[in-house]
């Protein structure tokens, strides 16, 4: 590294005490000189450098940037997949439709808050005491409600023989009873051994009376098993039966307490469980009169609604029959026939009349789409509330598609490509924004349903991209006019950017090979006419016939930014050849066309199109200098070499520069290897290298 | 059932079965301690066993009598479960609890899943002539239905009441010999037997 170079890098430069060194050790002007240009070397290559790093990390930037959207697009597709899925999954679980056997939780109501945490407390010890005294009942624990209500000795009897069998330790608990066998040889805390649990839900305790040698006794019935156990008094027995009574009574409250949340809905429930003279065995379809007689009727209003097309109606209608068969308790556990059947009616008119929303909002060819999507808020909503918002979304985006189709076809292509182009995307985005804002509307809150979106969306500026590639770029059309084509689209496309959806990078990349292409044909084209003109050149300055002709010709000129006052001799010549202005000007426009079209991934073409046709033309004039041994012709020459190499270049990196942020290194590299011109020399020792794109990287 | 001979006689287990106030308990008092019980007071579930002579031979009956009311169907079913012989008992004075009979049939006959089922259709309170609601007719169409005896009683004043035990208890007696016979052949599939006793028919 330059040792001056190493001082700058330094943390504790100071400029200021630099130059002071600088100026008190120098001796006289040169010497000066020679170090400030030494400075100024540094600080070009510097910058230089830096320049070149920018754009290397600018390329990977562009490359991050297009890997990122690449996979933000997959993961919408793949979102959207997921989310087909799972309704696939939902619409299949729903299709079992028993097996609703939810299993009775019984909780011990308490009222106050402080007893409630203390009795938690003593609930727990109680459960954990039996816990360690019991052997083999670990799962105690696991019904969060459950708590001890009594607790006692007893002798098991042989429930044939009546004789004595083992001792027992019964627990009765608020949801069943536990039997522990007694230990006979038993160490530490552990005195039982977990023998049985039997459900209160379904445990038959008899009382059995006493008669001869059986006293005190009385009976479990918990098929297949049937326990006979005494108890040591009568006093204790009763008891126990009494302790079975109240927790089988508090669990009854319990159940009923969940049943009395529709009990308005069902008011002769209630009736029937107190009444003793109605039969208590009675089986459910004798309870047909308990359900109110809005829901006997449902099946047929909802098919009366659906025939009025009085959607909202039967929405409502089937919600709140929904909702009663969701509340419903079957009484005894036993499933009721009527609910059953009416839950199936019912099923089946939520099945039609959602069959019947998701044709209106289907597309055949003997429908109109006048109503176009205002038309399908309707169903789609409706729809939504049905909970098929999977399936409205695909038939609304549907609709969508064969509305765009029709909306397409109805620009016509006349005119220049460049009007139809103006007309078809602006139909296409148009829409494609009025679709946005409906579908925001219709689905605001849904996260699958806006992937479904974004897939779509994207599908339909595929067919756009697609459409468009085939019309225009062909190859009549000119470098301008496909420019002015993807200026109107992109800046169309723009539009969606409103709506938080930026499919710009679709856009440019769908053109980025067609427009790689046509700037190269076009750089063909200019090469051609290059080579052409160069037959033809006599090497003249151009001679504008009048002063209002050169007039004419400055004032043009200055309208590009350039100023040719310095290039004018006597009343009526300018001493540049009639090709290098019109060279000039193809080349202004294309630069032109390019800048528009720039993109970051179109950087690199744009990069070494305008080297090679400013090579081309460079070379051809380099090529007469060599061959010219005239002086006074080769001083007319060189000015047109500097008119292009310093003047145009100086423009079109102004130009360059604005736009894309920093200047082409492709014309920058061009003025340094053809320096040699400028003063009149040929730099027939150049190599001449093709410009690639290993130079920049 | 017969490898301790020597200790306990055949046991019998029969199960009332009826609305509530019919009268369940009052036979089950009267054929236990000939002795009828005015006051009425709902049952729980209280079971008796008694040591009788059934035709010269000693048994032992072990009755059920059952609540009017049990709010679990769970635990209906397993009182059911553990009877081997039904009295199906209604008042001919209030037809409601003759209607009932139906259901507790229909019950018992899902949880026993046995059509022949030892089981009596009786009809108490034919003491109360005079308020009789349920024809003799009627009752005993009922019963020839299901294929079972109807046997109209009265726990006050005694009659049929030891009929309707003795007769249950000759059916159930018939029946476990009937199930040995096929046990010392097969097993005890009920349904093989019911399609056995068709060919008889
Ligand atoms: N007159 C008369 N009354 C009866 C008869 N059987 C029962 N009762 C009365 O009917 C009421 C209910 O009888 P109970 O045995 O407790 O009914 P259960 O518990 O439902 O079987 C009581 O007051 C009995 O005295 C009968 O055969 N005749
Ligand atoms: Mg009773």
């Amino acid at each position: 590294m330059d040792p001056t170079l190493k001082l700058f890098v330094s943390t504790d430069f100071n400029p200021d005490k630099y130059v002071r060194e600088l100026s008190q050790n120098c001796i006289g002007g040169p010497e000066l000189v020679r170090l400030r240009n030494k400075v100024q070397s540094l600080s070009e290559e510097t910058s230089g450098k830096l320049k070149r790093n920018v754009y290397q990390n600018y390329i990977q930037f562009i490359e991050t940037a297009k890997e990122i959207s690449h996979l933000e697009s997959e993961m919408y597709q793949l979102s959207h997949l997921l989310s087909e899925q799972r309704s696939l999954l939902n619409s299949l679980s729903n299709t079992s439709v028993l097996g609703d056997d939810k299993p009775v939780a019984v909780e011990v109501v308490v009222n106050s808050e402080d007893n409630k945490k203390q009795e938690e407390e003593a609930r727990q010890n109680k459960l954990t005491t039996i816990l360690e005294a019991v052997e083999g009942c670990s799962n105690l624990l696991e019904v969060s409600t459950r708590s001890l209500m009594h607790e006692g000795d007893l002798l098991e009897l042989d429930p044939m023989e009546n004789t004595p069998l083992k001792r027992i330790h019964g627990y009765l608990f608020n949801d069943g009873v536990m039997l522990a066998a007694w230990n006979s040889n038993r160490r530490g805390p552990i005195r039982y051994k977990f023998e049985a649990f039997y459900e209160l839900g379904s445990l038959a305790v008899v009382n059995v009376r006493d008669l001869g040698n059986i006293k005190y006794a009385f009976k479990l019935l918990a098929f297949p098993d049937t326990r006979l156990f005494q108890s040591t008094s009568n006093s204790t027995k009763k008891e126990w039966l009494e302790k079975f009574d109240q927790a089988k009574k508090a669990r009854l409250t319990q159940d009923q307490i969940k049943r009395e949340s529709f009990a308005e809905k069902s008011p002769s429930r209630s009736v029937s469980i107190e009444s003793p003279s109605l039969n208590p065995f009675e089986e459910a379809e004798e309870e047909v009169a308990s359900h109110p007689e809005w829901l006997m009727e449902t099946p047929e209003e909802l098919d009366v609604y659906v025939a009025q097309r009085h959607f909202e109606d039967a929405l409502t209608l089937l919600h709140k029959a929904q909702e009663y068969f969701k509340n419903y308790l079957p009484h005894h556990h036993q499933p009721d026939h009527t609910v059953l059947d009416l839950k199936r009616k019912v099923e089946q008119r939520h099945l039609a009349v959602t069959e019947v929303l998701m044709k209106e909002l289907e597309v055949s060819p003997d429908k109109s789409l006048q109503g176009g999507l205002r038309a399908a808020r309707r169903p789609v909503g409706l729809l939504n509330q049905l909970g098929r918002s999977t399936q409205s979304c695909k038939l609304f985006l549907k609709l969508c598609s064969s509305i765009m189709r029709t909306h397409c076809k109805r620009v016509k292509r006349e005119g220049s490509v460049i009007v139809y182009i103006q007309h078809l995307s602006s139909a296409v985005f148009t829409n494609m924004c009025h679709m946005t804002e409906e579908f925001l509307r219709a689905f605001p809150n849904s996260p699958s349903c806006s992937s479904a979106f974004i897939v779509w969306a994207s599908t339909e500026l595929s067919i756009f991209t697609t459409h468009f590639i085939k019309q225009v770029f062909i190859t009549q059309t000119t470098l301008s006019t496909l420019t002015e084509c993807v200026v109107l689209a992109r800046s169309q496309c723009e539009r969606l950017c409103a709506y938080g959806i930026d499919f710009c990078y679709q856009l440019d990349g769908a053109f980025r090979t067609p427009l790689t292409r046509a700037i190269r044909d076009a750089r063909d084209k200019v090469t051609d006419a290059i080579k052409l003109r160069s037959l033809e050149d006599t090497w003249i300055p151009t001679n504008l016939k009048s002063k209002s002709g050169l007039a004419r010709c400055l004032q043009e000129h200055a309208k590009m930014d350039l100023l040719l006052d310095n290039y004018v001799t006597g009343d009526c010549w300018l001493q540049l050849t009639n090709n290098t202005l019109s060279f000039t000007k193809l080349f202004l426009n294309l630069l032109e066309d390019c800048l528009k079209l720039q993109t970051s991934e179109l950087l690199y073409t744009i990069d070494e199109v305008l080297f090679d046709i400013l090579d081309a033309q460079v070379k051809y004039i380099g090529q007469s200098l060599r061959s010219e041994k005239q002086v006074e012709q080769r001083q007319f020459i060189t000015k047109n070499v500097d008119f292009v190499l310093i003047t145009l270049i100086s423009l079109a990196q102004k130009k360059y520069s604005t736009v894309v942020g920093f200047e082409s290194f492709g014309l920058k590299r061009l003025v340094k290897e053809n320096t040699a011109l400028l003063h009149g020399v040929t730099p027939t020792s150049r190599q001449i290298t093709k410009y690639s794109s290993n130079e920049y990287l | 059932m017969s490898k301790k001979p020597v200790t306990q006689p055949a046991l019998h287990k029969v199960i009332m079965v009826g609305s509530g106030g019919v009268g369940k308990s009052a036979l089950t008092l009267q054929f236990m301690y000939d002795e009828f019980v005015e006051d009425y007071e709902p049952t729980k579930a209280d079971s008796y066993r008694k040591k009788i002579l059934l035709d010269g031979e000693e048994v032992q009956i072990d009755i059920l009598d059952t609540a009017g009311q049990e709010d679990y169907a769970a635990i209906r079913d397993n009182y059911f479960r553990s009877g081997e012989g039904f009295l199906c008992i209604f008042s001919i004075t209030e037809d409601e609890s003759f209607q009932a009979t139906q259901d507790f049939r229909e019950q018992i006959l899902r949880v026993k899943n046995d059509e022949n089922i030892p089981f009596l259709l009786v009809g108490n309170k034919c003491d109360l002539e005079e308020r009789r609601k349920v024809s003799y007719q009627e009752a005993s169409d009922r019963a020839k239905q299901w294929g079972v005896t109807y046997v109209e009683t009265s726990a006050k004043t005694r009659e049929h009441v030891d009929k309707v035990f003795f007769d249950l208890m000759r059916e159930i007696r018939a029946r476990k010999m009937e199930e040995n016979k096929t046990n010392n052949g097969r097993g005890k599939d009920k349904n093989k037997r019911k399609k056995l006793k068709c060919v008889i028919l």
